[in-house]
């Protein structure tokens, strides 16, 4: 049985990566169809994402100089030698702000898709399986939200809950409860159709049983593309909360907020300060959405494109 | 053969599920702004009013009464379409409702420069990618929807001034009008709409100039979306069975495509404007902030930095209903252009 849990000491290297686990199901598909369009784009998603979680880790070995250090004597100085990418405003250097900027924005995605999901994906799952009356309303709850523009929503608990990276977290989960939600819930209503849980449930296993051991781990399966797609808007989002003021309190390095800084030096012709942060936010999207768009393609082909 | 749904019967019952969807929206915002942790009062007095002050804003308000009770009045407020006053530093005493209405006009501009600017060039590149399938042309349209989708709409904004407005001078950076050139007398409050009443081309162009780099970014963002929509479309309707007949009487490919297979790949399209209004009021609410438009978008920012309670709810509950009167109707329109979607 594909869903069935192994034993710790069952769990090898090589048991993560048979064709039909968890981790195996997309590994192969990107080492057999590496050459194809999707192959490419999934293994470049994944080499910026892995790069910008090395950024992340190691920005205090590799940023050559303190973020938040305040330098007078060098306010928007242009790229130079000493300086890659210029210095800001207070003469802090840009190139240093930018590394540690990589941890705000993936500190904040994970928390919110992370909870988001926590919350969705037993939601989903509960509301596809039962059906009925309890169905009908989640769906109208959370088609209702869905149809709301996130960004207003999560602005508006994001004034609720204050500034700080964890908040801003919560906020937009807002925004991504619904849309797992619905991918969960309409993925579980496809699998309870299954011979095999129809043959579970003749044996007589419980409802709980059903869902949780059977259904979870299939539904899961299609859970990653949705992951990536919605973690490089909820960077997007996060980014979008900053520059406007509602998320994160100055000085902390952050490319939303940099750029909001930014915006203000922008007619006296210094470039540097709003390029460089924006260059980060979209090759951590862009990775994260060619990771998601690839494995969709190598995956799902018959599978209609859920776009966030 | 069953008998097919009327229109009217169908746009009835989609009104009819707009209703619980408003008030689902309604309660959400409701629940945000007063069940959640946070005092809207002590936030308006910044925790420094006297306690006495503080009771008698609360009772004016009404927020001494238990939730459900507000829960009633506030939806009676808002059926009544009493929004209430301005509890902010900017307007305060000023009518919610009015104030709001005031600045709506800024907002439907741009989201409609917005709107053409997607779908121009949205359905152009969708066309041409799917045209051309797995041609190099088709690979470049791809990815071409894939990032400019991903582009955070305020840095395409801020490049797009720095390029045209601080580097070339071409167009100016920011606002709606040019300070130093009279407006044209109010009608709609579109700028370019007013221009055009008045009869003076001049201030036409002084109004676009302003409409074109904002209008550029929230399109450019969201033809992201109609590019692969589109392009996905197309190769759908080009591999059905209605082309391969016309192929088989012997028509040529080019005539095909355009004759007979555009026109059904771009019925979609109906739906997707219809999905992308959430998006695209999100993504005006930044535009509006880069290029200093005076929108409701900048309110309810100018609202929520001021702790303006009733102005923030205000703004919120108009944006919900526009979204779902927009979506009614799109789902109408569909309704109307494609029959099997009344089922």
């Amino acid at each position: 049985m594909v869903g069935a849990t192994k034993r710790a000491d069952e769990i090898t290297w090589q048991s993560l990566l048979e064709p039909r686990s968890f981790l195996g199901r997309f590994l192969h598909p990107m080492i057999q169809k590496r050459r194809t369009l999707a192959g490419i784009l999934s293994w470049v998603g994944l080499g910026l994402l892995v790069s910008f979680i090395l950024i992340a880790l190691l920005a205090p070995l590799i940023a050559p100089y303190d973020p938040i250090q305040i330098n007078v004597n060098e306010v928007n100085k242009p790229p130079s030698a000493a300086h890659w990418m210029g210095t800001d405003y207070l003469g802090r250097d840009l190139f240093s702000r930018v590394l540690w900027g990589a941890r705000t924005s993936l500190l904040i995605m994970v928390v919110g898709v992370v909870i988001a999901l926590a919350i969705g994906f037993p939601l989903g799952l509960f509301s596809g399986y039962r059906g009925g009356r309890i169905d009908r309303v989640l769906v109208l709850i959370m088609d209702s939200v869905y149809a709301f523009p996130g960004l207003l929503l999560a602005a508006l608990v994001a004034v609720i809950l204050g500034k700080g990276v964890f908040n801003i977290g919560l906020a937009i989960t807002v925004i991504y409860v619904p849309l797992y939600y619905r991918v969960t819930r309409n993925q579980t209503l496809a699998i309870k159709e299954e011979l095999y849980i129809e043959a579970a449930r003749a044996l007589g296993a419980k409802p709980r049983t059903i869902m949780w051991s059977y259904i979870a781990y299939n539904v899961l399966v299609s859970i990653p593309v949705i992951f990536s797609l919605s973690a490089a808007d909820a960077i997007l989002t996060a980014a979008g909360l900053s520059f406007l003021g509602l998320g994160l309190e100055r000085p902390l390095p952050d490319w939303g907020l940099d750029l909001s800084d930014a915006q203000q030096f922008l007619d006296n012709g210094i470039w540097w300060t709003s390029v460089f942060p924006g260059f980060m936010i979209i090759l951590l999207t862009v990775g994260l959405s060619f990771l998601g768009e690839g494995l969709n393609d190598l995956v799902n082909p018959l599978l209609q494109k859920e776009r966030v | 053969m069953p008998k097919r749904p009327s229109l009217l019967a169908y746009a009835i019952s989609r009104l009819l599920l707009a209703f619980p969807m408003l008030l689902i929206l309604l309660t959400v915002v409701f629940a945000v702004l007063r069940i959640l942790p946070g005092d809207p009062i002590a936030a308006l007095y910044g925790g420094r009013a006297p306690a006495d002050v503080v009771a008698a804003a609360r009772e004016r308000l009404g927020l001494n009464k238990p939730v459900w009770e507000q829960y009633v009045i506030y939806l009676r407020q808002i059926f009544t379409g009493d929004f209430g006053t301005s509890l902010g530093e900017i307007y305060r005493g000023n009518s919610v409702w009015a104030t709001v209405m005031l600045k709506l006009p800024a907002t439907v501009e741009l989201a409609a420069g917005g709107m053409i600017v997607a779908s121009v060039v949205g359905i152009g590149m969708g066309v041409l990618g799917g045209v051309n399938r797995d041609r190099p042309i088709d690979v470049a349209v791809r990815l071409y929807g894939t990032i400019v989708w991903v582009i955070p709409i305020f840095w395409l904004g801020l490049m797009l001034q720095l390029i045209f407005a601080v580097a070339l001078g071409w167009l100016p950076p920011s606002l709606r009008y040019s300070s130093n050139v009279d407006r044209p007398p109010t009608v709609t409050g579109l700028l370019t709409l007013d221009g055009l009443l008045e009869g003076n081309l001049g201030h036409v162009w002084v109004a676009l100039q302003h409409l074109i780099l904002p209008s550029l970014t929230l399109g450019l963002v969201l033809s992201g979306f109609f590019t692969k929509t589109v392009r996905a479309n197309l190769l759908r309707t080009v591999s059905s069975d209605f082309v391969e007949a016309a192929r088989a009487r012997g028509l040529r490919w080019r005539t095909v495509v355009y004759r007979y297979a555009f026109k059904n790949a771009l019925i979609p399209v109906v739906t997707i404007l219809g999905l992308q209004f959430a998006i695209l009021f999100a993504g005006a609410v930044l535009t509006e902030r880069t290029f200093s438009w005076d929108g409701m978008g900048t309110l309810l920012l100018d609202s929520i930095e001021s702790k303006d309670y009733t102005m923030i709810q205000g703004t919120v509950v108009i944006y919900a209903f526009i979204i779902i009167v927009i979506s009614v109707i799109v789902d109408i329109i569909n309704g109307l252009i494609d029959p099997r979607v009344r089922y």
